[in-house]
């Protein structure tokens, strides 16, 4: 990416050198990205925080060769040979000791391998996550640059579509459509699956972009006025490029932020969907596996722990992530 | 006849469950078996003990006045206007505290079953073939407001009970054999209370029928056979606060969110042969969450000793309960068969239709649905559920397999022999219950492996019903129950297997002119021959036809506190015997 600009513009409140003199040469050259990402290796919480969100990612990528390592399989429970008459597992938690044959035990009323589960729960989680993500994303970052850069009609139509947004209540939205999808694809399972998976990203995305278009479009506005902005219209440099080359290189910490922060979001909320009963079906997801298993919080805390903890570190750490990243492109932290 | 949902779907998780459904269509013809002897045997109101009609109850054991019992549930209660609770809670708690019937039943401790015994009525009589009752009513019964109770009341509530769109909630059993009763539209609707058959005689009520109706004195134990003034009778507001005849009246009530009884001072015990009313009141909290209410009884501390529940421990819970206080805990039957249904003009040929009663995972999907195999679902084999006279606690078993043994090898041979390996089966399953996808997944995993094509059809809890009832459905296999109002075969041959019955109850759409003629024989037969009659008729069905696949009878396991007496298992309705509950100190 061309830097020159933001060097200009950013250049007084960033490259004040604090030691000054010996490597005044060196700092000159740093890019506010490399700065940041220089904070960031420094900073101790964040590389732990991004060490556990590789582990998950490397869980999400890898399940189907971890199941299979722990020799375990999805779906593959019998209630009458591995359940007693009161639907609880005959071997493993919570009745007997671990074994090898289920380590985190197997759900009660079906059988079916709690690891298995949760390996392939994390793999929705993020797939879902980060589909969501991009896609909020890029629609935010489009409509933000368009409404801030447009002056007039596009900018009030777009404000518009945004406050709409804005004000109509996410779940309502998800719960109305849940239905609708069912009955569309109700006989094709497998149709069914992938038409609730896309409409989960959509849904989410679509409820999702407003915010970051909002932060865009006043970074936008603010800095469309500026001399390289002005300077780069005088000389002819067509809009897109303004936008893409000029623009967008400066907006990479907002975005980089809400990235941060959405992903968590995302995951909580694909697992509250899937809790509400509206989320996927067909795959296993960590949220379905809390919802089974709340009605054994007592007798078999284990069932509902592994997908919870699950959520809760890789929330966390994500946020944690998130909080890091926000401070380290924030150039007014001083640490 | 109008339908309600018995709410036993798929899952198993009953939502809005009736008190049942028996009985004939209103277009007639498939009239009632006479029941006046029944065979002993474990189940719902066998007998009828008229001699009983003098109060009070005769007192219990060490049973104390006082105390207030708190009732917890998950599901609502919209309605309390007597005639149109025909949902098994308001109809279990409506009958028992509030609303005296013509008739009653009461819990025989010695049996562990019901007797149907006299209520506001002190005897009943009818003509030789059952088409002329005369009802006897008490003297010097009050409502809560201290206004005496006539037999015009008593006629103007067996009118209401006929006002099929004022009331479309209540059961249809006045419409379709009361003298006229297809024609009447109700005192509500027409405006008019003027219908001969049912007329008043000083305190003898008499009601004629279209046709034999043996069952009477059942029909005469719901709410909707209870007396209501005519003044206060604007049924928008008199379904918020009844006129209480039983021991309890009325004293707060918020439609789907509580209900609090207190005594009714009018109630004279002397005049009640069946209810003793032992506490003070009743606080009942509906919509709770099963789970906290389940924890809440088993831990047993503070005001969650003197509180019960209607409800079915979840699975979670049943086994800490039955470890930790197995004295608190009550089973028993309830009158309900679950069936999967396959479509008798589409699966035409009965060894295919055998073939999936052989791949259906019983035990499976009892465990995925979270029964407590034994408890609350229990093995069947034929079509009438224990306790309906003429049925041997022993029944035939076409399958050979007891109700519960899959054996998909046997089945997929079947199909083989009957060319049609690969036939696809069509059943909805909701995806918003986590039970129901995994009833599905049992399902689906066992058919397949017995060669069928599993295609299970998504749909969403609100519409499994209207879908599963529709006759016009795309699916070949549908999943539903069905329960008794009253112990008879007639209440279940003719409406599941009649030509004649809707095809919203006739799920499997059954029609057979042998089956039809034999059932309108069975119908004429003395009264003694009809029990037996009836299961052979059940029997011939099952081995001939193999219509539907019986998928199990229900039962109840419910849970009170350490100081809750006398709560027993009503197995009319798979509820609390309410009429003998006491607080112990």
């Amino acid at each position: 990416m061309s830097l020159t600009n933001v060097q200009v513009d950013q250049g007084p409140s960033l490259a004040v050198p604090e030691p000054a003199g010996k490597d005044a040469k060196k700092i000159a050259g740093r890019s506010p990205t490399k700065i940041a990402f220089d904070r960031l290796r420094a900073d101790k919480v964040a590389v732990v925080s991004f060490f556990i969100v590789l582990f998950f990612v490397l869980i999400a990528i890898f399940a189907p060769l971890i199941t299979r390592a722990f020799g375990v399989q999805l779906n593959a429970g019998d209630p009458v040979r591995d359940l007693d008459v009161f639907g609880f597992p005959r071997f493993g938690p919570p009745d007997h000791g671990f074994t090898w044959k289920a380590p985190l035990g197997i759900a009660p009323s079906t059988g079916k391998d709690n690891l298995a589960q949760w390996l392939y729960g994390a793999r929705t989680s993020l797939e879902v996550a980060t589909a969501s993500t991009i896609g909020s994303t890029l629609l935010g970052i489009v409509m933000g640059l368009a409404a801030g850069f447009s002056r007039g009609w596009l900018d009030r139509v777009i404000t518009f579509i945004i406050d709409v947004f804005l004000s109509f209540p996410f779940l309502l939205g998800a719960l109305a459509l849940a239905p609708i999808l069912v009955n569309r694809f109700q006989s094709n399972a497998s149709a069914l699956d992938k038409a609730q998976f896309v409409s989960l990203v959509l849904i989410l995305t679509f409820f999702t972009w407003m915010y970051l278009a909002r932060l865009i479009r006043g970074e936008v506005l603010s800095m469309r006025e500026r001399e390289f902005v002005q300077a780069a219209r005088a000389i002819g440099v067509p809009t897109t490029s303004i936008l893409f080359k000029e623009l967008l290189p400066n907006l990479v910490a907002p975005i980089v932020v809400s990235i941060s922060l959405g992903l968590p979001a995302f995951v909580t909320a694909e697992a509250g969907l899937a809790y509400l009963g509206v989320g996927l079906t067909g795959r296993p997801s960590w949220g379905q596996t809390i919802n089974n298993a709340t009605a054994y919080f007592r007798e078999y805390p284990l069932y509902l722990w592994a997908p919870v903890v699950g959520i809760m570190v890789l929330v966390v750490a994500l946020n944690l992530l998130g909080d890091s990243i926000r401070d380290a492109f924030d150039p007014k932290t001083r640490r | 006849m109008h339908w309600k949902r018995p709410a036993v779907a798929i899952s198993g998780a009953a939502l809005l469950t009736l008190a049942a459904c028996g009985g004939g269509s209103s277009g007639g013809g498939t009239g009632a078996g006479p029941t006046a002897t029944f065979s002993a045997g474990g189940g719902s109101g066998q007998s009828i003990d008229m001699s009983r009609s003098d109060g009070p109850a005769p007192p219990i054991d060490g049973a104390k006045q006082g105390g207030t019992v708190t009732s917890l549930t998950n599901r609502g209660a919209s309605t309390f206007d007597p005639t149109e609770i025909y949902y098994t809670n308001t109809a279990s708690i409506g009958q028992a505290l509030v609303f005296r019937s013509l008739t009653q039943y009461v819990y025989n401790p010695d049996t562990k079953e019901m007797v149907l015994i006299p209520d506001l009525a002190s005897s009943w009589k009818s003509n030789a073939d059952f088409t002329d009752w005369t009802f006897t009513l008490r003297d010097g019964v009050k409502y809560e407001n201290g206004q005496p109770v006539t037999c015009a009341d008593m006629r103007y509530g067996l009118l209401r009970s006929m006002d099929r769109d004022a009331f479309p909630t209540g059961a249809s059993y006045s419409n379709d054999y009361f003298l006229g009763g297809d024609k009447y539209k109700g005192p509500i609707t027409s405006g008019s209370t003027k219908f001969p058959g049912i007329t008043c005689n000083g305190q003898d009520l008499n009601i004629k029928m279209t046709k034999p109706f043996p069952d009477m004195p059942y029909w005469g134990s719901f709410p909707a056979m209870s007396p209501i003034p005519q003044s206060a009778s604007d049924p928008k507001k008199y379904r918020l606060h009844p006129l209480a005849t039983g021991p309890y009246k009325f004293d707060k009530y918020q439609p789907g969110t509580s209900l609090t009884l207190v005594r009714n001072d009018q109630w004279d015990p002397a005049s009640d042969p069946g209810r003793h009313a032992y506490p003070d009141g009743y606080n009942f909290k509906f919509t709770e969450d099963s789970s906290k209410l389940d924890q809440l009884i088993i831990n047993d501390q503070g005001s969650a000793q003197t509180t019960l529940t209607y409800e079915n421990l979840l699975t979670a819970d049943y086994r800490t309960a039955t470890q930790q206080a197995p004295d608190r805990v009550v089973t028993g039957t309830s009158p309900c068969t679950f069936f999967w249904y396959p479509d008798y003009t589409k699966i035409t040929d009965v060894n295919v239709r055998r073939a999936i009663g052989l791949a259906y995972p019983y035990e499976n999907a009892w465990l995925a649905a979270g029964s407590i195999v034994g408890v609350t679902r229990i093995p069947a084999t034929s079509i009438m559920p224990p306790g309906i006279p003429g049925r041997p606690n022993k029944t035939y078993d076409p399958l050979g397999i007891g109700g519960k043994n899959t054996d998909t090898a046997k089945a997929k041979q079947m199909l083989k022999d009957a060319n049609a390996l690969g036939y696809e089966l069509k059943f909805y399953y909701s995806t918003d219950d986590p039970n129901s996808v995994n009833v599905k997944n049992e399902i689906v995993k066992s058919l397949t492996t017995a060669g069928f094509k599993a295609s299970p059809v998504a749909t969403t809890t609100n519409q499994f019903y209207t879908l599963t009832q529709d006759p016009n459905s795309p699916v070949n296999v549908r999943s539903l129950g069905w329960c008794s109002d009253w112990p008879s075969g007639s209440s279940w041959l003719p409406p599941e297997l009649g030509s004649n019955s809707p095809q919203s109850i006739n799920l499997s759409k059954f029609s057979e002119p042998a089956v039809d003629k034999e059932m309108n024989r069975i119908q004429t037969l003395p009264l003694d021959q009809q029990p037996d009659a009836w299961y052979q008729l059940d029997k011939t069905i099952g081995e001939k036809y193999f219509p539907m696949i019986p998928t199990g009878y229900s039962g109840s396991a419910m849970m009170h506190g350490s100081k809750i007496q006398g709560m027993n298992n009503d197995s009319t309705f798979g509820y609390p015997t309410w009429k003998d509950i006491w607080i112990s100190s």
